[in-house]
């Protein structure tokens, strides 16, 4: 732990713009991405979210979202809560179809076609897109069970197979080490951050290409919280990665893009230090200098 | 000095003078007591009401039932020590007997129904069978001699019973009036004590010679025998000219065969337990609640001996239970998963409140329907040619254990479902979101990750379910067809078509009619017991699966 002490916390390289004298404006504005923004993992389109409206009943929690996360990239959702943030997120494994009543209208592409298809199977869209949750949920069974329990469902069952995902999981993790004398115990015997990163090991050893994580930290402390993070930077080189947050420290932290929402639409979307440094919009600069959210 | 300006300074600005009585409550009091305490002390004390009536409960049911040690002691003494124990060896070897006829007039009418079917009239096929009674006559006729012998025996026997039982009474009465006399005596209470000595030595005991009476039983044991041996001798050539019998039955002609082998051992046993039946050996003291809990006769009322075993009946109480679980069981936990895992949202506000109202139907309502309908289709179903294959079937009986343990199948059903659906709802949705997100289907989920983590308040569902089936009366008394005995087991699965009497079932029926402190109203305040303690372990035992293997977080 001593050794985390001297990068921790990581400074943020740019200075939050002095608070403005303008009232906090209503949300009229959508975002339209005029272009695509350059990121550091080229250009790959990985997500595109075309015209998404989204209904809780006879709620209209999204209005007219449009956004491209492009491939090996980490993209922040950010914004005050019931914003809709959440929702998208879980718009992109249909994890809302757990929930009665729910309708979206639009398109999200992943590789290309629409999840919301019809011929979509949404187990086979699952395996791609995984999903890190807000509370770390392991199952009650063993480190190793919890690791394997994905491929298991699939039908690989060689041990030797999944003893390799296991240790590929848990370094990809950065919980090898802590866990590796200790597999068959069970997994809620671990602490909170160690919990946490279980369940990303889990989620990566079904091998995704998008993970999508739904506040990981906010039920960590700072130093758990560091490590997820750093985790992020390095689970970036093999996943294209959405988080929602609300610690507007950590999405200026971790991500390459950030996109802020307000009630239920995409304000502003661009690079991370632009958002923050120079946000174009009034709303985004009110949120991010703390005035409102 | 002026005390008013010097204590007051608040005075002048307006507040409130600051005195000790500011933070004094200003709720209404009664008694003493706030809104509050009231409410605590009256649930409180309901609770605590609770508890002593209870406590009392099972004070009650252990002071009645306990005499029972006491009293059975002397029956056992009684039944040694007139002799009838030693009558009784002899007659469970003439039941032995009784068995050979009664296989024999059973595989005629077998015989008669297999020929009906073959196209033959009733009378044509009696007509067939003659032989074959005329020869279950010879054997009933053959044992008359060693019948009339025994019932001679047991007649004296049981005058010399109730005689000196009565003695035995007295004695006792007389013990008790003394020692209170004594207990008066060291209190110094000399008046009393006179009067419990007065009272003590007014009990007349009429002496009675037991050895001697009992004698004339015993030493009839030369014409016992002679008698036995006869009967053996005429057994023997009965069985060299046995009847040819039709193909169908020869099966079962064969095993009367071996049962009659089988008697002959018997008999000469029984001979030598008779010669080495000693009246004087010492009963042991555990005889008194083994004799009840491993007793395997349940008879009362009875002009030779009353025996108090529980077994029959705990064998029936267990037997309809698990017939019940079984059909509960699988409907139970299958609808809970259902309804908490793929119903819709309208099939659940459908289907939960009404397998909820089941529990609401009264139970004598569902005995009568037991009674009047489902017993009669269970008797013609088995008469259907799908079953015939089952030995045993057609049964004869519409009321019987499986009658009554599919309707009490019918009462379990809301328990375990109601309890395992809660179970269901207790496991967290996040395991639930976790699992689909990483592709895992609807099934997959509810198999390998909500009903493991479930599984330990299902199991105390299902517990909880046969609490209440072994507990219920209604419904047993009225379908269970109420024969007290363990039965042949030879039947295999057609024994669970029998009529059978139940713990609860036997409490209700006859604890109306008992003389009260007597020694069946004393037996079936420890049936009553018994049922007690099984029914706390089961719930002891739900309460700890429960705890033991319930995931910390919720």
């Amino acid at each position: 732990m001593m050794s985390q002490k001297n990068n921790f916390p990581p400074t943020l390289n740019f200075e939050i713009p002095a608070m403005s004298e303008q009232t906090i404006p209503t949300a009229r504005t959508i975002y339209r991405p005029t272009a695509t923004v350059q990121g550091p993992g080229g250009d790959k389109v990985s997500i595109e979210v075309r015209d998404l409206n989204f209904y809780y009943g006879e709620k209209q929690a999204l209005h007219g979202i449009n956004i491209s996360i492009l491939e090996h990239e980490v993209t922040a959702f950010i914004g005050p809560s019931g914003c809709g943030k959440s929702t998208l997120l879980r718009c992109m494994n249909r994890m809302n179809d757990l929930i009665d009543g729910t309708r979206a209208e639009g398109q999200i592409l992943i590789e290309g076609q629409n999840i919301y298809d019809k011929d979509v199977d949404v187990i086979e869209l699952r395996k791609h897109v995984g999903m890190v949750f807000q509370k770390s949920n392991p199952f009650p069974m063993s480190i190793y069970d919890n690791i394997t329990y994905g491929l298991k469902i699939q039908g690989r069952k060689k041990k030797r197979e999944l003893d390799e995902v296991v240790e590929k999981s848990l370094r990809g993790a950065a919980l090898w080490d802590e866990a590796k004398d200790r597999l068959h115990e069970s997994g809620l015997s671990l602490s909170g951050g160690q919990q946490q990163r279980l369940c990303i090991a889990r989620a990566i050893a079904v091998e995704p290409d998008i993970l999508l994580m739904d506040e990981p930290c906010s039920a960590l402390d700072p130093i758990a919280t560091a490590r997820v993070e750093e985790l992020i930077h390095e689970l970036k080189k093999t996943f294209t990665i959405v988080i929602v947050t609300h610690n507007m420290q950590q999405a200026a932290r971790v991500s390459d893009k950030t996109a802020f929402f307000y009630l239920g639409n995409l304000i502003e979307f661009n690079q991370t230090e632009q958002i923050f440094l120079n946000p174009s919009d009034a709303q985004t600069e009110a949120y991010v200098s703390g005035r409102f959210g | 000095m002026n005390k008013a300006a010097d204590t007051d300074p608040n005075q002048e600005t307006g507040y409130k003078t600051a005195t000790a009585g500011n933070f004094r409550s200003r709720r209404l009091h009664f008694l003493g007591l706030d809104s509050d305490d009231i409410v605590k002390a009256f649930f409180g004390g309901n609770a605590t009401l609770a508890i002593i009536v209870l406590l009392l409960i099972m004070f009650f049911l252990f002071k009645e039932g306990s005499g029972f040690a006491g009293q059975n002691a002397t029956e056992l003494v009684s039944f040694r020590q007139s002799g009838l124990e030693y009558v009784d060896l002899m007659r469970s070897q003439l039941n032995a007997f009784n068995d050979l006829p009664r296989h024999l007039s059973k595989m005629e009418a077998e015989d008669i129904k297999f020929r009906m079917k073959e196209g033959d009239e009733l009378k044509e096929a009696r007509e067939h069978t003659k032989e074959l009674r005329d020869y279950t006559m010879e054997l009933r006729k053959a044992v008359r001699p060693l019948d009339r012998h025994i019932k001679e025996l047991s007649e004296t026997s049981i005058v010399l019973r109730d005689a000196y039982k009565t003695y035995l009474n007295r004695c006792q009465e007389k013990d008790n009036l003394q020692r209170e006399a004594d207990k008066a005596a060291r209190r110094g209470n000399t008046e009393l004590e006179n009067r419990f000595r007065a009272e003590a030595a007014a009990v007349r005991i009429a002496s009675i010679d037991v050895a001697a009476r009992r004698a004339t039983v015993t030493n009839r044991l030369p014409e016992f025998l002679a008698i036995n041996a006869e009967l053996r001798a005429k057994l023997g050539v009965l069985l060299e000219n046995a009847p040819a019998v039709d193909r169908e039955v020869e099966d079962e002609m064969r095993r009367f065969r071996s049962k009659a082998q089988r008697f002959i051992e018997v008999s000469l046993q029984t001979e030598d337990k008779l010669r080495s039946w000693d009246a004087e050996r010492p009963m042991p003291f555990s005889r008194r609640i083994t004799s009840f809990l491993f007793g395997r006769d349940w008879v009362t009322n009875s002009y030779f001996q009353d025996w108090y075993g529980v077994l029959p009946l705990l064998y029936g109480s267990v037997v309809v239970s698990f017939i019940a679980l079984f059909f509960a069981v699988p409907l139970g936990i299958a609808g809970a998963v259902y309804v908490n895992q793929f119903a819709s949202h309208s099939e659940q506000k459908f289907i939960k409140p009404y397998i909820e109202f089941i529990s609401a139907i009264p139970s004598v309502v569902i005995g009568f329907f037991g009674v009047i309908v489902w017993g009669q289709f269970v008797r013609e179903a088995s008469g259907w040619a799908i079953f015939s294959w089952i030995p045993g079937f057609p049964i004869s009986e519409r009321l019987n254990a499986f009658t009554a343990g599919c309707l009490l199948a019918l009462m379990a059903i809301p328990t375990i479902f109601t309890l395992a659906e809660d179970a269901l709802n207790n496991v967290p949705k996040a395991f639930k979101e976790a699992s689909l997100a990483v592709g895992a289907t609807r099934l997959q989920t509810t198999i390998r990750i909500v009903i493991p983590t479930a599984l330990s308040g299902m199991i105390s569902a299902v517990l909880l379910g046969f609490g209440r089936v072994i507990g219920e009366t209604m419904v047993v008394l009225l379908c269970a067809g109420n024969r007290i005995s363990i039965p042949d087991f030879s039947d295999g699965f057609s024994t669970l078509f029998q009529p059978v009497h139940t713990m609860t079932g036997i409490v209700a029926q006859e604890m109306g009619e008992v003389v009260s402190g007597s020694i069946h109203y004393r037996a079936l305040f420890l049936v009553g017991t018994l049922l007690f303690f099984i029914s706390l372990a089961i719930n002891y035992m739900a309460q700890k699966i429960m705890r033991r293997y319930s995931i910390a977080e919720k």
